[in-house]
């Protein structure tokens, strides 16, 4: 969509959404108080958006809110967590932080989060991961109509960027898994003495994290001829799936197999369980993604070779954290640099030898971190292909 | 005189329409037994690199057949408990749910008494199986007394499962390492692991509640004709309920079989269990209008389904059409293995 036409629709939405709400009167007060900001008694906080939008002024005390998929997942649950973090940070209770659980839903995830606007009348602090890239675009247009902040993670299309939307689509933070998941390779060939047969389980095939973790280990590939990849099936994430996956890549391929390449910890555990059926634990050497606290665990003691964090709970409150600091007028999202609005977030590569420093950093105590410090950790700005 | 018809009658019993179909699920499992293989030898002969069919096969041997056997005990577990359940005519959705539960229970309080089955932690495995029976017997209440289709009451208590595994873990999954527990997997008799043992044992346990109790030849009453059954004095609702009760057991020792498997006890525990079960009883020629079939069917149904799906990814079947194969050669194991010319329409 061109710029051209983004204040045009804007205006349809917020004049539909006016007339929705026409009655509240806080509206009709926040209107008369842009105005007067616009008249130049508001203050620095009130700017306007691009081509001449609407703008209004700082919130005071929004409603923070994260919408995910579920707690089920022990990556979203850190996610979550750390979100939960930074409300306390505030000196708030660690309820105040409303969620909004989309169960795997786009639809579910847009109609919360267009409730929540409607209830709260705009005064929203928002973090999400709108489930699908398509869907980004509707939650951040309904966020930016009624006035609130968003900052999302993960999905969102290429041409979407939140410098269209002036203040009100904060940032957008994904992680690029095609280089760490390129480093596991390495580790992995390394240790087989870089010949051999390995064998990849991958997520689900459509994921986008799925895709990157592949490419990352055919990059990797490139480097070492001699190491030949038998086959590579998607395991969905799933670690009873991964379990039958092995057992029956044991059958076929036997001791051709000298690596296993796994998309996430999940699969891990079930690739390991199926060589530990068979007297192979520790024989074949495994690679997997994403740091959780077991695999870490594993990777001290050596069952597993590689992993890499991604440090989900600093990026669950570091969204709801830019979300609510941009809210509040604590920085001005369209006065920052591109690189501060589209980065990606940290990996750290976890590995036998630094397994135990990690766990004592990471794990055993969680950092205190400094919510203000938005980009400090990040890995750049987001680059599209 | 010979008597020259003596012969065909006698092969025309023997291959008779009751029998073929009393016999089709496992001539479909032989069938796909011998079919792999021969996928296989195919695969080797036009790599110019021929190998002894059968003998030389990496399907057909005892390790792989082991490891079929892994895959399959947590299911076939599950599976018989739904076998009691539609052989009444009624259905259980709730194994996912039910799974789970149990899995969680049994975890954390294997954790919380001390971790190994050397000390009083042994006592979380009859608990497990407890919790099981209880969520079956809600379940069958809920079905019962609520007058709440089976199908309905059963997919919501699975979900009420999954929400309280969910509450219990908060998301994290429990890990069972003690040594003594995991021997179900890695302790092996004869080249295939003790927990093949135990689901043989449960197997047996089932054939003789289905065969030789007075509630396992209620169940074929009440799913052969439920009005039948209670004009004949029978206690419908007390059957049901006890049925469930047996079927949320049944769910409990699966769960504990899939701990044993990977070690891992969590929300997810119970995923998959629904389909795998469900196709394994019907593909095993029990029909879901209740009042045909047993265990054994279940038991060919379940290895119909693992062969199956081991058997694809050793004949290096890319895993994008894996899905829609599994669907066909469902379809096609059904319309075999089960008798549809003598009712006259399907729900």
């Amino acid at each position: 969509m061109g710029d051209a036409k983004v204040p045009a629709r804007f205006e349809r939405e917020r004049v539909m959404s006016f007339i929705k709400n026409f009655i509240e009167q806080e509206t009709i007060n926040r209107r008369k108080f842009l105005l007067a900001s616009a008249m130049g008694l508001g203050g620095a906080a009130a700017a306007g958006v691009l081509g001449g939008g609407p703008a209004r002024a700082a919130l005071s005390d929004p409603t923070i809110a994260w919408s995910y998929r579920n707690r089920t997942n022990p990556y979203w649950n850190e996610i979550v967590s750390g979100g939960e973090a930074f409300v306390e940070s505030l000196g708030k209770p660690k309820s105040d932080l409303v969620h909004l659980i989309n169960d795997g839903s786009s639809e579910k995830s847009l109609a919360d989060v267009k409730t929540l606007l409607a209830k709260e009348s705009g005064n929203v602090a928002l973090a999400i991961d709108t489930n699908d890239a398509p869907n980004c675009r509707p939650v951040v247009e309904a966020v930016a109509a009624s006035m609130g902040y968003v900052s999302t993670i993960w999905n969102k299309t290429d041409d979407l960027h939140p410098w269209d939307f002036g203040d009100h689509y904060v940032s957008h933070m994904t992680w690029s898994d095609v280089g760490p998941a390129e480093q596991t390779a390495r580790i992995l060939f390394k240790k087989m003495g870089g010949k051999g047969g390995i064998v990849g389980l991958g997520g689900i095939a459509s994921n986008n994290p799925a895709i990157e973790r592949k490419q990352g280990l055919l990059n990797a590939m490139k480097d070492y001829p001699d190491i030949e990849l038998l086959d590579y099936q998607a395991a969905d994430w799933d670690t009873q799936k991964a379990n039958q996956i092995m057992s029956s890549f044991i059958t076929r391929y036997g001791d051709e197999i000298k690596g296993v390449h796994c998309a996430n910890d999940t699969i891990g555990y079930g690739v390991l369980e199926a060589l530990r059926a068979e007297g192979l634990q520790g024989v074949i050497p495994i690679v997997t993604y994403d740091g959780n606290p077991q695999a870490v665990d594993l990777v001290m003691k050596g069952d597993i070779e590689a992993t890499v964090f991604t440090n989900p709970h600093w990026g669950g409150g570091i969204t709801a954290a830019l979300a609510y600091y941009a809210a509040t007028g604590h920085f001005k999202p369209s006065a920052e640099p591109h690189a501060s609005r589209e980065f990606y977030g940290p990996t750290i590569l976890i590995t036998p030898e630094d397994a135990q420093a990690f766990r004592a950093e990471y794990i055993d105590s969680v950092p205190n971190y400094d919510w203000k410090d938005f980009w400090g950790p990040g890995n750049g700005q987001i680059v599209y292909k | 005189m010979v008597d020259a018809t003596a012969k065909p009658a006698f092969v025309l019993r023997l291959l008779s329409r009751n029998r073929i179909v009393k016999w089709a699920p496992l001539l479909v499992l032989s069938a796909l037994v011998l079919f792999f293989p021969l996928i296989e030898w195919l695969e080797d002969f036009r790599a110019g690199d021929a190998h002894a069919y059968l003998i030389d096969s990496r399907f057909f041997s005892v390790r792989n057949a082991a490891r079929i056997g892994i895959s399959a005990t947590p299911a076939l577990i599950v599976a018989i408990g739904a076998t009691f359940i539609i052989i009444m005519g009624s259905i259980d959705l709730s194994m996912e749910g039910t799974v789970s539960v149990c899995a969680v229970v049994f975890a954390s309080v294997f954790i919380g008494l001390g971790g190994t089955m050397l000390s009083w932690a042994w006592l979380a495995l009859p608990l497990s199986m407890v919790a099981g029976a209880m969520i079956g017997f809600v379940n069958g209440l809920v079905h019962v007394k609520l007058k709440i289709p089976s199908f309905m009451a059963s997919l919501a208590i699975g979900f009420v499962g999954t929400g309280l595994a969910l509450l219990l873990t908060r998301g994290d999954r429990i890990r069972v390492e003690d040594p003594v527990f995991r021997a179900l997997l890695t302790e092996r008799w004869f080249n295939f692991p003790v927990m093949v043992y135990i689901a043989l044992v449960f197997l047996l346990v089932a054939w003789f509640i289905q065969s030789r109790t007075r509630l396992g030849r209620n169940f074929y009453a009440v799913g052969g004709g439920e009005e039948l059954a209670h004009a004949s004095g029978l206690n419908v609702e007390r059957i049901r309920l006890l049925g469930f009760t047996l079927a949320g057991t049944f769910f409990s020792v699966g769960a504990l079989l899939a701990v044993g498997r990977i070690g891992i006890a969590e929300t997810a525990t119970g995923n998959n269990f629904m389909f795998v079960s469900i196709t394994a009883v019907v593909v095993g020629g029990t029909a879901l209008w209740g009042g045909i079939g047993g265990v054994w069917n279940t038991l060919a149904g379940v290895l119909i389904v693992n062969v199956i799906n081991n058997g694809m990814v050793v004949v290096g079947l890319p895993d994008f059409l894996q899905d829609a194969v599994l669907g066909i050669l469902v379809i096609t194991a059904v319309v075999l293995s089960t008798d549809r010319k003598s009712i006259s329409f399907v729900k």
